[in-house]
């Protein structure tokens, strides 16, 4: 058996949030994971909310945060000192974030030539963000052979003005594929090779000065270059200070299909932040637990080789991540679990689940499936029963997209309330070493 | 049997799960691929979405011998898979709990079956017999293992790479050196089991590095218990990892002869090879589909013996009077150890030692992985899956470094000139230290 101050649940953008908040102040905290998150899936930006008819993340958060039962209820006052922490973990390891949730959201181009909204993004991807002039060429660049970005494909689609959800678009879009050094006999390249390759100063430099004669070939300033998202995995700060340097317009990274490079970077700076306040991070571990009578969950196992891993602990983060993280699962037609407590879940009605578009706009039903909460993240009974609204687990915090009452994809506001309630779950537990 | 039947059969609620139908939970979410870390530096292995769940659609087909109702697993659709060094990260980061790593490993093993071995790959699993001619021959056999033209003729030959890291035989085995303890199998006269503990050495321990046995017996008596040495062979692991399951099977069957007699009495079996303790826990019945009672007794009463004093230590029964060792530690946590579940216990203990600083070097693989890097096709990749992890050891310019398997320990000190420990070598150092202050 082993112990710690605090067990956090999940290794997402929630968990992590939580972990290092907590280890900062000086809890032994140990996060144990089932596996990656969605760190490694999502396309890199911070989403902190985005309604098809809002022109800010904050008008979007102050809209949310009016919606009963919407996490942004609680959180939303908790965002501004939340995101100022994560722009200061991030930035001591060169990582910045451009923009702010008063910004207006910008139509972003993705790897399938639409676009997405986006006010917060990552250095590298930022360069998307400032409204195009008329006079400004897009020039989509890509490596040769590299089966995840088709600079034809992508320029074809963002050249039809319905791409831009009714922002004004590029003045020209040009598409370019560019062969890389060393590359031509190489197969199956992942945006990972790639990334890992422009970690090497010396290739990155021979790389981007052949994208830097294809592109200067197709078009002259003003005018910017979309990339795939690879310039570099360990090393990105500086592969991004190289490619503003050499490339003759301005670069920016565009997110490709799982898995999402500038997710693992994110996560590579979070895991560290965590390793370096001495908390302890354990992935392959799919938890499960029990609230005892006094209403505490003292202990979490999880099945280990041949045994169970016991893990005792004075308090639990619960951020397994809803239905997309794995935190829900739906058994058999007509049943939602949640997966650690056995919590009773708030979702949509038996019967209503199956949507025949996964990605459609207006969300899916399962989707909003998650743990409603009091205001200080506890677990409450459910609706209807005699105890409604009133905490189940006394020493349990939910976090993240395992939160009731918000829909993470539609109303992209995922991020926002991953961030958020980690922080406030911490400071809610702060004070529990044991 | 349908195809229906199988499955259903496979996911009964209670059934272990078949590990080659965990194919079927596999999201292409490519995760798995981010955790790779021989996919990181090689284009001869595509990863483990590709050999894993994307290839085991075509193995499946012929899983369904008519009338076994048995999963076996049929060779792969390429060859690439044996490029895969079985370290399992790639199956503790899924999120959909496919059984990545152990997919592979069975692919291999079916690729191998039916065949004669490679002499190369038999040899490296014969570490019992291996282990014991070394002691016969040695000092001889230690200069021939380290001269530079006997190791270019054995790469020649046996294409084990030149400059692998290989071990040293000690002059004596741990076990011609054991004196009072019992050594037998069980019998109602063995020392009582809620007292002592049975200890499997491994063959790292017994040939190469007797101190590792002698220092977990100091740090298991130290807390009271007297420490029984039945008798064991080779835990079968590097004959499983070059996909030589039938030898393997036979080691398996002999050390649970053994070792069930203890565990069905209670006593806790210890290890200080994460690996042969991984093997006894999970492998056999993983791999090497031995699933029986005796097999599970084993599998449940086996601890790496970190895990067990982190366990003593929660019920306040570990003797914690640790003298100082005042160093900086970087530790490297095992592939093996991950696949345990079971945390970094080394860590939680080199906590309780006054001034030991360890640092997590939280790298994930050596390279080694048992006996991959020291193929000759493979050396090169193991050294540059290992690199990040050996410059970070060679930057903090520590003279020691800790880590609980001994094809790790061989394989850093190899790259860094280091000086490799076991944990439990600290910590029985760190007793003596408070032995040697007390007044
Ligand atoms: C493909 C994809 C794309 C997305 N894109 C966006 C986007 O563009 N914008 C946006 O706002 N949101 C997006 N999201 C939603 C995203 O999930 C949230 O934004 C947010 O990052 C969720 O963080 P989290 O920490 O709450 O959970 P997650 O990131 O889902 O993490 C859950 C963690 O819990 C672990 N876990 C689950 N069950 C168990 C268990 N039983 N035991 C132990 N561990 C367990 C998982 O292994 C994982 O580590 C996307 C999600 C997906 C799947
Ligand atoms: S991580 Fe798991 S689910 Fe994702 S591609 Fe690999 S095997 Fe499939
Ligand atoms: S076991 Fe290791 S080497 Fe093999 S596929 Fe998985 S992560 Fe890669």
């Amino acid at each position: 058996m082993a112990t710690a101050d605090v067990a956090v649940v999940g290794a997402g953008l929630a968990g992590l949030t939580a972990a290092i908040r907590l280890a900062e102040a000086g809890a032994r905290v140990h996060v144990l994971a089932a596996g990656h998150a969605t760190t490694h899936w999502a396309p890199g930006g911070i989403d902190l909310g985005a309604l098809p008819d809002s022109r800010t993340s904050q008008e979007a958060i102050d809209r949310l945060a009016m919606v009963p039962g919407h996490p942004y209820g609680v959180l939303a006052a908790e965002l501004p000192a939340a995101l100022a922490w994560l722009r200061a973990v991030l930035a001591r390891e060169g990582f910045e974030l451009e923009g702010a949730p008063g910004d207006p959201l910008r139509a972003i181009p993705t790897a399938i030539g639409a676009t997405r909204l986006a006010a917060l993004l990552p250095a590298g991807m930022a360069g998307a963000l400032p409204a195009w002039a008329p006079d400004e060429t897009l020039v989509v660049c890509g490596p040769a052979g590299f089966r995840d970005f088709w600079p034809e494909a992508i320029a074809g689609a963002l050249r039809r003005p319905s791409s831009w959800r009714g922002q004004t678009p590029p003045g020209r879009i040009e598409a370019v594929s560019v062969e890389l050094p060393g590359l031509a006999g190489r197969r199956n390249l992942s945006s990972l090779d790639l990334a890992r390759l422009f970690d090497d100063p010396a290739w990155r430099r021979a790389a981007l000065e052949g994208i830097a004669r294809a592109v200067a070939a197709r078009s002259r300033a003003p005018g910017r270059v979309a990339l795939p998202a690879i310039l570099g995995l360990n090393d990105h700060p500086a592969a991004l200070a190289a490619a503003r340097e050499i490339l003759p317009l301005l670069p920016f990274e565009v997110a490709l299909a799982p898995p999402s490079v500038p997710g693992l970077r994110l996560y590579a700076v979070l895991r560290g932040a965590l390793r370096r306040h001495g908390g302890r991070l354990q992935v392959g571990e799919a938890v499960h637990g029990t609230i005892d009578a006094a209403g505490r969950v003292a202990e979490l196992r999880a099945p280990a080789a041949a045994r169970e891993f016991v893990l005792s602990a004075g308090a639990v983060v619960l951020a397994t991540g809803g239905i997309a993280g794995g935190g829900i699962v739906a058994d058999g037609p007509a049943t939602l679990r949640e997966e650690v407590l056995g919590l009773p879940v708030d979702g949509p009605p038996a019967g209503n689940w199956l949507s025949d578009d996964a990605l459609s706009p207006a969300g899916h039903p399962l989707e909003t499936a998650g743990i409603r909460t009091d205001r200080h993240l506890r677990p409450v009974a459910p609706a209807g029963s005699t105890a409604d609204g009133r905490p189940i687990a006394e020493n349990v915090r939910v976090a993240g997209s395992l939160l009731a009452g918000q829909r993470y994809l539609r109303e992209r506001c995922g991020d926002g309330v991953a961030l958020a309630s980690g922080v406030l779950a911490a400071r809610k537990l702060a004070g529990v070493a044991r | 049997m349908t195809i229906a039947d199988i499955v259903a059969q496979a996911s009964a609620p209670g059934q272990p799960r078949s590990v080659g139908l965990s194919a079927d939970e596999c999201l292409k979410c490519n995760v798995c691929t981010t955790a790779c870390p021989v996919a990181r530096v090689t284009d001869l292995f595509p990863g483990p979405k590709y050999s894993g769940p994307q290839a085991q659609r075509f193995r499946l087909g012929s899983e369904l011998a008519p009338g076994s109702g048995r999963l076996s697993v049929v060779p792969s659709p390429d060859r690439s898979v044996d490029y895969c060094s079985g370290c399992g990260f790639c199956t503790t980061a899924c999120p959909a709990d496919v059984k990545i790593a152990e997919m592979n490993n069975r692919a291999r093993g079916a690729l191998r079956s039916g065949r004669r071995p490679r002499l190369r790959d038999w040899l490296l699993g014969q570490t019992d017999l291996t282990g014991r001619l070394g002691g016969l021959t040695e000092p001889l056999a230690n200069w021939g293992l380290h001269n530079r033209l006997v190791r270019v003729l054995i790469d020649r030959i046996l294409r084990i790479d030149r400059r692998a890291p290989l071990p040293r035989f000690a002059r004596r085995s741990f076990r011609s050196r054991l004196g009072r303890h019992w050594r037998g199998r069980w019998s109602a006269n063995a020392p009582a089991p809620a007292t002592s503990v049975v200890y499997f050495h491994g063959c790292a321990a017994n040939y190469y590095e007797p101190e590792v046995g002698q220092a977990a017996i100091d740090v298991l008596e130290r807390n009271g218990f007297t420490v029984i040495v039945p008798p064991q062979v080779c835990c079968g692991l590097p004959l499983i990892s070059n996909g030589l399951y039938a030898p393997a099977r036979g080691r398996a069957r002999s050390n649970i002869a053994v070792l069930a007699g203890y565990a069905r009495a209670g006593y806790r079996i210890v290890g200080t090879s994460t690996s042969c303790t991984h093997t006894l826990k999970a492998e056999y019945r993983e791999m090497l589909d031995i699933d029986d009672a005796d097999a599970r007794m084993v599998a449940e009463a086996t601890w790496d013996i970190c895990e067990l004093l982190v366990d003593l230590h929660a019920q306040g029964r570990l003797d914690t009077r640790f003298g100082a060792l005042d160093r900086t530690l970087p530790y490297h946590a095992p592939c093996q150890l991950r696949s345990h579940g079971i945390g970094l216990p080394a860590l939680d203990l080199f906590e309780l030692v006054p001034g030991l600083r360890a640092i997590d070097l939280d790298h994930d693989c050596c390279g080694i992985a048992g006996t991959y890097g020291l193929k000759s096709e493979k050396y090169e990749i193991a050294m540059a899956v290992g690199k990040p992890l050996f410059e970070r050891i060679r930057a903090g310019g520590a003279e020691q470094v800790a880590c609980d398997s001994e094809t790790c320990r061989w394989q850093i000190a190899a790259a860094t000139g280091a000086r490799l420990r076991h944990p439990v070598e600290l910590l029985a150092e760190a007793y003596d230290a408070y032995l040697a202050a007390e007044p």
